[in-house]
């Protein structure tokens, strides 16, 4: 705001006195809110590191009994036992309120199967195999808690990046312009009060000349 | 909404033995680009599951997409360390660099 906009009235300052107080409430509600995200954010940061460690540990278990099984059963069968697998997990998300910002809570379905569950015969095939099967349905497991965690930490990020730029908006632009502003009123009204009074006594000492 | 899974063909058998539907075989990079795009445009996938190295690989661009989209939200998993733009965004964000 320049200052030659403001206009040195009365109403003028009333307004932007009522605009001052309504910045400082809202900038305190927002630091508020800032904090409370960043807080909410330190517990998810630690699952996230958890779980990453844990999907790294499960990917590499995985990795090792696919090779096994890859050995043992041959790359054709091993094929055939995992395009005869039938039952397709699913996730389903449901919206879940974190501070005013909405995360997906993932819940999974049908990851664990049992033995035979999995559609592929159980005479042609070696243990290794279902341990395979375990190992990724325990990966698939991690998946979906990372991707949800993920997810969370994503948003949680762009919300607390969003907030404090208002923060800071507020804290070092919106408030000190209308404390100048505010300030170059009153000074011009007092001006004005002076002017006006000096005007007054020179009108007295010419009347009483 | 289902997984879905992208990367070499060794890399996704075993996600189908766990029984994912969803998983493509990408012989090159051309492919694997196409695939990605397919499920990025897929509105019942819900996780992407991908190899880091092919990760990597992909142009900068397309990398920056997969890391901020959120639905389909990208899960890479391999050796190398990951998590790297999130230190990035955290630093950005929080302004502290929290992660490990």
């Amino acid at each position: 705001m320049a200052m030659q906009d403001i206009k040195p009235t009365r109403s003028e300052l009333i307004n932007i006195k009522r605009k001052i107080k309504l910045s400082e409430r809202g900038y305190n509600i927002l630091k508020m809110k800032r904090d409370g995200l960043i807080l909410e954010f330190f517990g998810v940061l630690d699952e996230a590191k958890n779980t990453r460690g844990e999907l790294q540990k499960k990917y590499q278990l995985a990795k090792e009994m696919i090779a096994l099984s890859n050995t043992i059963e041959g790359t054709i069968s091993l094929k055939a036992a995992a395009f005869s697998v039938k039952e397709t997990p699913e996730i389903s998300v449901k919206p879940k309120n974190v501070m005013g910002v909405v995360v997906p809570e993932i819940t999974s379905k049908k990851v664990r199967k049992q033995l035979l569950e999995r559609g592929y015969g159980l005479l042609g095939t070696s243990p290794v195999l279902d341990e395979t099967a375990n190992a990724y349905e325990s990966l698939v497991d991690s998946v979906v808690r990372s991707a949800e965690i993920e997810t969370t930490m994503k948003k949680l990020l762009d919300e607390i990046e969003s907030t404090k730029r208002r923060v800071n908006a507020l804290e070092y632009r919106v408030i000190p312009e209308l404390t100048e502003a505010r300030d170059f009123i009153k000074m011009r009204l007092d001006e004005m009060e002076r002017e006006e009074l000096f005007r007054l006594k020179k009108i007295k000492a010419r009347t009483a000349a | 909404m289902e997984i879905a899974v992208i990367g070499g063909g060794e890399f996704v058998i075993g996600f189908r033995l766990a029984g994912i539907r969803k998983i493509f075989a990408a012989e090159n990079e051309e492919q694997l680009r196409a695939y990605i795009n397919q499920v990025l445009e897929d509105p019942n996938v819900g996780i992407l599951v991908m190899d880091n190295r092919d990760m990597q690989r992909l142009p900068v661009r397309l990398q920056r997409t997969l890391e901020n989209s959120i639905r389909p939200t990208v899960i890479t998993i391999g050796e190398e360390e990951g998590g790297i733009s999130m230190r990035e965004r955290i630093k950005r964000s929080v302004g502290v660099d929290l992660w490990k």
